[in-house]
This record gives C-alpha cells, sequence and structure tokens, in this order.
C-alpha cells in the first residue's frame, strides 16, 4: 500500500526540511516493522513464508548463482524499509549489498579492520542492551522498548572469516562474530550471514550452530546441504543438491517448523532495489546540503 | 486384504470376498450395534430424568408410568437416527452438490416464471460467456476439484486405508484452493496416525488424478488434526515479488540524498599497473587482497567521433 498524502504546489514544499522537489506527494514512511513476519517467499504450496528475524539469525548457504543474494536483499530492503531500524552491512564485493550504502548506518567493503571495528562496537552495543535489559529486570527487547533494530547483513562471510586479513584478524573476527550472533538476538541485534559453503574451514562449527534458521539454496554435492542445514537431513530426502540449477531462488528453508521445507525466495531486480533504496534515502534526507542551504 | 474377510478367501481381491463387501458389512455391522446400545441407553437416561422430574408435579406411580412410556419412544427415535446415520452421512457428504442442483433447478424455474425469453437467453449467454474468461473459469473449476477430492479422499479412506475395528471414515473437514491445487484438513478416528497416512501418500495421489500429496501435522498439540495439500501444479519455478515495491514511488525519487560513486577508470588489465598493485597491497597481508584500485582520474570523455568523422557528443549521455 502506497502512502502518500496529497501533493502541495511546489512552492509551498516545506525545504525547511530539505526536500527541494517532490515526485507525486509528500513521502511517507512505508512503517514495516521488524517485529512483525517478514515475507521472504513462497513455498511448494504456494503459501506465504515469513519469517521472525528480529529473534533469529539465519545462515544462508549455496553454490554461485544460487539465489542467495537474492534473499539477502529482500531481506535487507524488508529491514531498509521498517521502522527504527539500523543497517549494518558487510560486502566484500561491493556491489551485492552496495545500493543500501548511503541508508546504512555501517557498510563494510573489503576491509577487515573496519569489520573488527565495527563489530566491536556492536559487541558494546550488546554489553549495553544487556545491562538495560538487567535493569528493567528482563530478559529480552520487545517492541514496545522502541530501541533500534539493528541488522547485521554479511555476504561472503568466507571473505571476512578465511580470506582477507591476518590469521589474528580472522580469529578476531570470528570471536567477534560468534558473540554478536550468540548474544545479539534477544537484544535486536539479529544476524544474516552467507557463504557458498559453510564448512569449519570457513566459520567454525561453533559459529555456525549457532545459527537458528538456515536457507540451503543449490548445492554442488550432498555434503554441502547437510552442512548448510546442519544434522543428517540429506538422509532424510532433504537435499539442496536435488534442486534444479536452472531454477534460481529456490531453497530448502529450516525454520520454525522444525523441517526443511522447500521455497522460492522473492527476488527483486536491480532496478527495483535501487528504486527502493533511493526512495529510502530520500526519506531519510542523509543529506543535509539542502538543508544548510536553506538555513543559510 | 484377507484377514479383514472373516472367511479366509485365499483370492484376497476378488470381488466376492474383497475389502469392499467386508468392510460395508462391518459398517452395517457397527450402525445395528450402535443403534441398539444407543436405545436403550437413551430409554434408560430420558425413563430416569422424567421419573425424577414427574414426581415433583404427579404421583410418583403415575411418574413411574410416564417414564415407561416416554423412554422407549425417545430411544425408539434415537434407534432410528443412529440406524439410517449411514444413509443421512453419505446425504450430508453430497449436502453441496445436492444444494447445488435444487438451487440451479428451482432457481431456473422462478427465473423462467419471472423473466420472458429475451432475458433468459440474454443472462445465459452472459454467464456462459463468462466462463471464457480464463480467470473466472479456473475460480469455477478450483472449486469443482475441491468438491472432487472430498470424494476422493473418502474413497480413499474407505478402500485401502483401514481405520478401526468400526470401520468409521476420518473427518474429512473444509477443502479450498491453493496456488498448486487444493488443501483438505481431516480429523482422524482412533486407528489412524500420520505415519500411516504418509505411507499412503502416493496412492492417495493417485485417487486424486493429482501429481502429489503431501500429508502434514496442522497442530503440534493435536496429532488428529491433519492437512493434505494435493498438488497439480509446480510453482516453485516462478519467479516471486515481495512487493515492497509496491510501498514506495514508482519513479522519479530524488536522489540528492544518495552519495555520488566515482568510477574508477582502470577497468582493463592493461589499465592497472603492477606497481599500482604491490602500493595498494598491505605488508602485513598473507593472502591477496582485494583489489583496490588507486582511485584514477574519472573517465570524462572530451568528444566521441562517429565513423565519419562527425562530433557526436551531444547525442550521447554519459
Amino acid at each position: 500500500m502506497k502512502r502518500t498524502t496529497t501533493a502541495p504546489p511546489v512552492g509551498e514544499v516545506p525545504t525547511a526540511f530539505g526536500i527541494s522537489t517532490a515526485p507525486d506527494g509528500v513521502p511517507v514512511a512505508p512503517m514495516l516493522s521488524m517485529f512483525d513476519p517478514m515475507f521472504i517467499g513462497i513455498d511448494e504450496f504456494g503459501q506465504a513464508v515469513t519469517l521472525d528475524l528480529v529473534f533469529h539469525n539465519i545462515l544462508v548457504g549455496g553454490e554461485p548463482g544460487g539465489g542467495k543474494s537474492g534473499l539477502l536483499n529482500t531481506i535487507t530492503a524488508y529491514a531498509a524499509m521498517a521502522d527504527n531500524t539500523r543497517l549494518v552491512l558487510f560486502d566484500g564485493k561491493l556491489v551485492e549489498l552496495g545500493p543500501w550504502m548511503d541508508i546504512a548506518d555501517e557498510f563494510v567493503g573489503p576491509d577487515l579492520e573496519h569489520a573488527l571495528s565495527v563489530l566491536r562496537r556492536l559487541q558494546v552495543v550488546i554489553n549495553n542492551r544487556y545491562a538495560w535489559l538487567r535493569a528493567q529486570r528482563r530478559r529480552k527487547l520487545d517492541r514496545q522498548d522502541r530501541m533500534s533494530v539493528i541488522l547485521v547483513v554479511l555476504d561472503e562471510l568466507a571473505l571476512y572469516s578465511a580470506t582477507y586479513g591476518t590469521k589474528d584478524q580472522r580469529e578476531e573476527f570470528d570471536r567477534l562474530l560468534r558473540d554478536v550472533v550468540a548474544r545479539g538476538r534477544a537484544c535486536g541485534v539479529p544476524v544474516v550471514a552467507a557463504t557458498q559453503r559453510p564448512s569449519v574451514d570457513i566459520i567454525p562449527t561453533s559459529l555456525r550452530d549457532l545459527f537458528g534458521y538456515r536457507a540451503a539454496f543449490r548445492c554442488t554435492t550432498i555434503n554441502s546441504s547437510d552442512i548448510v542445514l546442519g544434522r543428517d537431513w540429506a538422509s532424510q530426502g532433504y537435499s539442496a543438491s536435488d534442486i534444479d540449477p536452472e531454477n534460481r531462488g529456490m531453497a530448502y528453508l529450516l525454520a520454525e517448523t522444525g523441517v526443511p521445507r522447500r521455497i522460492k525466495a522473492a527476488y527483486l531486480n536491480d532496478a527495483e532495489i535501487y528504486q527502493i533504496a533511493d526512495y529510502m534515502a530520500w526519506i531519510r534526507r542523509t543529506n543535509t546540503t539542502a538543508l544548510s542551504g536553506t538555513a543559510a | 486384504m484377507p484377514k479383514f474377510s472373516g472367511r479366509g478367501n485365499r483370492r484376497g481381491f476378488s470381488r466376492s470376498g474383497g475389502t469392499v463387501t467386508v468392510l460395508e458389512t462391518r459398517v452395517h455391522r457397527s450402525s445395528a450395534r450402535n443403534a441398539r446400545v444407543a436405545f436403550i441407553l437413551t430409554t434408560i437416561v430420558i425413563a430416569l430424568l422424567t421419573m425424577t422430574i414427574a414426581s415433583d408435579y404427579m404421583n410418583p406411580v403415575l411418574a413411574l408410568l410416564l417414564a415407561a412410556g416416554l423412554g422407549p419412544i425417545v430411544g425408539a427415535l434415537v434407534w432410528v437416527v443412529v440406524r439410517i446415520w449411514p444413509v443421512l452421512r453419505v446425504l450430508w457428504w453430497w449436502t453441496p452438490e445436492i444444494t447445488s442442483a435444487l438451487a440451479l433447478v428451482y432457481g431456473w424455474l422462478w427465473f423462467a416464471d419471472a423473466t420472458d425469453l429475451v432475458v433468459r437467453l440474454i443472462v445465459v449467454a452472459a454467464l456462459g460467456g463468462s466462463f471464457a474468461i480464463p480467470p473466472v473459469r479456473r475460480r469455477v473449476w478450483a472449486v469443482v476439484l475441491c468438491l472432487f477430492v472430498r470424494h476422493r479422499l473418502r474413497v480413499c479412506f474407505a478402500q485401502f486405508i483401514i481405520a478401526n475395528q468400526s470401520g468409521t471414515l476420518p473427518f474429512i473437514l473444509m477443502a479450498r484452493p491453493t496456488p498448486v491445487g487444493e488443501r483438505v484438513w481431516i480429523y482422524l478416528r482412533p486407528g489412524l496416525d500420520l505415519t500411516y497416512l504418509q505411507a499412503s501418500a502416493e496412492k492417495i495421489a493417485v485417487a486424486c488424478s493429482a501429481a502429489q500429496t503431501v500429508i502434514e501435522r496442522v497442530n503440534p498439540s493435536n496429532a488428529a488434526f491433519l492437512r493434505v495439500d494435493i498438488k497439480r501444479r509446480e510453482v516453485l519455478t516462478a519467479t516471486v515479488k515481495p512487493g515492497l515495491t509496491d510501498l514506495v514511488g514508482a519513479d522519479g525519487t530524488p536522489i540528492d540524498d544518495t552519495t555520488a560513486v566515482i568510477a574508477p577508470s582502470a577497468l582493463d588489465l592493461p589499465d592497472v599497473a603492477d606497481p599500482a598493485v604491490k602500493a595498494a597491497k598491505p605488508a602485513t597481508t598473507r593472502t591477496v587482497p582485494p583489489a583496490r584500485p588507486a582511485p584514477g582520474p574519472v573517465f570524462q570523455p572530451t568528444s566521441v567521433t562517429s565513423a565519419d568523422g562527425e562530433d557526436v557528443s551531444d547525442l550521447i549521455d554519459f
């Protein structure tokens, strides 16, 4: 539902807010919420698949071209349009999550030291939030707290955990990320991580097993599928290696049901991603040039 | 299934001693026994209640006589209902079809009395023409299939899914269309479980003329409440849109608030000199770091010349 109000005449646009032009109305935030179920696709019966992502971490795996980044962009787009939500994005390739760079509170490119710095900050935020929750005599954040949800999205996790930087830096990255994944869930810092094959040489098993939700896109081998989904699901008939290579975006999702189910992830093309990203950047009005100019 | 025939028929599925006859016999016996039990219980309960209540208003002997008369009468009514319950159940199963047929016949009669021939022809043509519209046709066909699969599921339960000693079938609840086929909710009687039904999923798919049948539990706290998904089509090959673009402006969003990206100019291998890579490589890095080419001068073509030597810069957006 598009929420716009009638556009005032151009001359009456409140330029004090830095709006120089209005396309067809005064922008109003979509008012989605991370505390509501997030639509990510359909299941094999054509029914909507939603995730309660604010209190869960999700690990996305699969071969290149399987649809991992499509799911990541859908999740990121929803979060970008959600009320009181901050984005912390890690993308070594720059192009997968790059469209959201302007509205992300932190965007980490191929720079492991920057990644470490951001994770250390998140760790402090988590510490402070738990101290705050303890002061409130509570154990979990909820919608009424009006505290921001900080969504951490990592595309190609292996770049940070096994490729960039020194061994000490990578170990510190694993340590910090494990802490964020382990403790961030209940205080509004969910993590979405994607990698091609989350085997032990890419991320430690202790870190991998902390992800409650799993999404396995097309995998080249049965073993790879089991690494993503966990346990011995392939022997029970749930193997992402059976997915048709031509059917991009199809995946096995292991979430609330406790059993993997086949889904087709929703997909945004580049134009749609930039359409949403530009609109959300416009709403946020991060560029204060016009405001400064007006004030002057 | 000879073990249920009660006659040790070695030919198994022959018509003289087949499963169908045996099941119907069991249902028949169950109905007679249930009717008898219902008659006795109802008679006793009604008689006791009548005697208890009536004794407050009349002589206890008269109350006893009244109870002795009223109890068997009500018991007999209950006996009749229970005895013909298999017939009532069949009528209940076919209620949608019977109701639709009656509505169609009596509706048409009323319509024919109230209108003349021209109006009737126009209405019939309009109704018939609406079936030429694919969405309408698909909707109607989907509803018809919902009715169809409920009957087919009932056949499955009666024919090859053995329920219990009395031969009672599961409750087949609502059915509704889904993008891939139909979804039917059922409530199991004692004697069946999810695993048993899942083992027969392929047979159910055949009976429903479907590609696949998936049976799942609806409510984790109730093992008897199941959902049967009958799949006739594949939807996972479709492109799914999250609908988020409907929430933002279609186009024309100002991009003043986005950061201008300076594109590097060294986009081909000969454009990147070896010293530049070495300079960008951190001394402490063991593996090959990401290529972070130093921001070079932005490519700013000053003019473009066509094949015939004409400057066409004004015709191209850089």
